[in-house]
């Protein structure tokens, strides 16, 4: 019997469903809230079972300092390295543990980060940063309003 | 409710190696004069190309024609690639180290600096920039270098930011955003530091931007001027470009490879990159200036004082971003500038008046040069879903690779790639970050090869070739050792005697080359330094090599103790 596109897709954003592990880049989209001063602040954990973050996409509004919650709500111990300007970031997450990553990006673009243990890369505990907006107007070209795909 | 165990703060992911955290203060007394006399500190190579004139050349003999055979590995460097970064597949290890009275530096792929011990290679610091996954790369994830001086090293990222790092700690005391990303702007030269400034010039040609070089204050980064290499309407050598048309808005002339510098005429030499699009020229009429170029542009004021270009209205992809060799002859003031399209072109470099032009490619079918200059196109996409193959292909007779020159011979030692390509017009519309080419493009991956050629630098005749199966993709070095140093694209290191070519010495090194040896001294020993990491524009310059070994590691050789 011929799995409906519909199940494939569901088996997809699981452990052990239709892949091995849940496919990287999918899953909730998640946002920074700016506080302030103009820094922001996020929250990213894992839940139990599903080796994956949550969410799998954070969005921050702009580039800048984040300061990321790590929540890890699993059985087992992962860990997290992340982007950052000068030097990336390591935390270790032990069993239902949380800690704090502040990290500074430029954007705009994507970024990934993931947990180096065993194949948490290869499962879902390959997330992405996302930084909106444009480079500084100084930055730009001389020359008019281009078209964009 | 759970009671979380704390996992404390992120901490910074070098705190977990070996790196001693600090190099010693030898950056402080950098600065322009020092540059100004590179050639009175041997030991040292303290510019992108060992001093301002380019021609990559150390006078450093103790590694000699009689005793190279006994080269061996003083140390390596390994970085190696972990997680998912840009160009995950086309990252190279282009760089030049930098030395300075012991300490190394050297530029890595997505955003990496170190600073090593250039004796022992223990690694001092590191600095990590975040590069964006999806930014817009032509060419693979690559940086060709750094400058050093007042106490600091200068690097720009692929995300288009230039950076002023503490040269004793790595850290950033000043970063700014020079180049549009969302507009398909990168950063991959290897800054300048002239006076002081730092010079940059733009990646993205393929993406149809405006290239343009910039000087920033090398204290607190202050943006000091812009030079753009295609001219807005009304502008000098805008009616090189259609008139009542957006093509100037998207002609590209990036300055994506480093220039030189003469003080006496306080001139950088700088190269361009191709017309946009690539291929499609009906959507540009005419020779499109300053694109395919050597410009000569005034230190301080960021100004054109004159330009020489060597394709006009290029239709093949032939940068003329790659070195600028400055010499002398006769007591004139020369420029020599081994181009994409196969020929050599020595300058005047007071004035951009052509002394002379001569062929160094093997195959040229594309067109001709004559000896007083003019271009004679022969084979061009001309007609819309129109194949045409020809030679050199788009990477050029010589990509951005540098050649070198001996003063002790007389003779410029160049990496010849000879490979064909096949091209078809494909027009299309522009929209930014998508690549604007203009043309489907297949290089051969078959019927190649690759040579070192000595060109005499004072006739532009061939003196002596060696030839390699596959074509040559790596800057050489000349050492007064009469040695000749060169990389392959699949990972042997070679000396080849500079008087005759004979090749004298190889080494494994276990992936393809595509950066710049460097040679240095430190407590009188005498080593050479070759990145090897094979990536990058592969499919273009060699894609018969596209399935080769990468790698990243810096190999030091030197002669046993």
């Amino acid at each position: 019997m011929t799995a409906s596109t519909e199940q494939v897709l569901a088996g997809l954003d699981k452990q052990n469903s239709a892949t091995l592990g849940k496919l990287i880049g999918r899953g909730n989209v998640g946002q920074a809230e700016e506080k302030a001063d103009g820094t922001m602040r996020g929250r990213i954990r894992i839940p139990e079972d599903e080796l994956a973050w949550d969410p799998a996409v954070l969005v921050l509004p702009h580039g800048g300092d984040v300061e990321i919650e790590l929540v890890n709500d699993d059985y087992n111990t992962h860990c997290a390295v992340l982007p950052s300007n000068g030097d990336s970031k390591f935390i270790w997450l032990p069993c239902l543990s949380k800690g704090t990553a502040t990290l500074n990006l430029d954007g705009p673009g994507y970024y990934w980060y993931g947990s180096p243990t065993g194949n948490d890369e290869g499962r879902g505990l390959t997330g992405v940063i996302v930084v909106l907006g444009d480079v500084p107007a100084e930055a730009r070209l001389d020359r008019p309003a281009q078209p964009r795909p | 409710m759970t009671d979380y165990v704390d996992a404390g703060t992120a901490i910074d992911l070098s705190g977990l190696t070996q790196i001693a955290g600090a190099a010693p203060p030898v950056a402080r007394t950098v600065n322009y004069e020092r540059i100004l006399r590179a050639r009175d500190e041997p030991h040292n190579w303290l510019t992108y190309y060992g001093a301002y004139d380019g021609q990559r050349y150390s006078q450093l003999d103790q590694i000699n024609t009689e005793n190279v055979r006994n080269l061996t590995p003083a140390w390596v460097f390994q970085f190696g690639s972990s997680g998912l970064h840009a160009g995950a597949s086309t990252y190279a290890f282009e760089t030049a180290p930098i030395v300075v009275d012991g300490t190394m530096f050297v530029t890595g792929w997505d955003g990496w600096v170190w600073a090593m011990n250039a004796a022992t290679g223990q690694l001092l610091w590191q600095y990590k920039h975040a590069i964006p996954f999806d930014t817009s790369l032509c060419c693979g994830n690559v940086n060709r270098g750094c400058a050093v001086g007042h106490g600091k090293v200068f690097v720009v990222t692929i995300n288009a930011h230039v950076l002023a790092l503490d040269a004793e700690t790595g850290r950033c005391v000043w970063d700014k955003t020079w180049g549009d990303v969302r507009a398909g702007e990168s950063g991959t030269v290897a800054p300048l530091l002239v006076k002081n400034m730092v010079i940059v010039g733009s990646s993205g040609g393929e993406f149809g931007n405006r290239g343009h070089l910039d000087a920033f204050n090398v204290e607190n980064g202050e943006h000091v001027w812009r030079c753009y290499m295609v001219p807005k309407p009304g502008e000098p050598e805008s009616d090189t470009w259609p008139a009542d048309s957006e093509a100037w808005t998207r002609g590209g002339g990036n300055c994506w490879v480093t220039g030189s510098f003469d003080p006496d005429t306080n001139l950088l030499y700088w190269g361009t990159g191709n017309p946009a699009p690539d291929f499609d020229g009906e959507v540009r009429e005419g020779d499109n200036r300053w694109t395919d170029s050597v410009v000569a542009v005034d230190a301080d004021t960021g100004r054109i004082r004159w330009g020489y270009q060597c394709t006009p209205h290029d239709l093949w992809d032939y940068d003329s971003t790659m070195e600028c060799i400055l010499f002398e002859q006769d007591g004139r003031k020369l420029l020599a500038h081994f181009d994409k399209n196969g020929y050599c072109f020595t300058l005047d470099r007071t004035n951009g008046a052509l002394v002379r032009v001569t062929p160094f490619g093997e195959r040229i079918t594309w067109g001709e040069i004559t000896p007083d200059g003019r271009t004679l196109p022969k084979i061009y996409p001309q007609n819309e879903g129109e194949n045409v193959h020809f030679w050199p292909g788009p990477a050029g007779a010589k990509e951005w690779t540098h050649a070198c020159y001996s003063p002790r011979t007389r003779m410029f030692y160049v990496p010849v790639q000879d490979v064909g390509s096949t091209v078809c017009r494909v027009r299309r519309q522009f929209k930014e970050s998508i690549p604007y080419w203009g043309a489907s493009v297949t290089v051969d991956s078959d019927d190649m090869n690759g040579f070192v050629k000595a060109i005499d630098g004072d006739t532009g005749e061939e003196r002596w070739r060696w030839h390699n199966e596959v074509p040559m993709c790596a800057s050489t070095l000349a050492t007064a050792g009469d040695l000749v140093f060169a990389g392959t694209p699949s990972g042997e290191f070679h000396a080849l005697d500079a008087r005759n070519g004979v090749d004298l010495w190889q080494f494994q090194t276990g992936s393809g080359h595509h950066g710049s040896p460097v040679s240095y001294s430190v407590d009188g020993r005498q080593y050479i330094a070759t990145p090897a990491g094979w990536g990058g524009w592969v499919e273009g310059f060699a894609p018969g090599m596209l399935g080769g070994p990468h790698g990243d590691a810096l190999f030091v050789f030197a002669l046993p103790e």
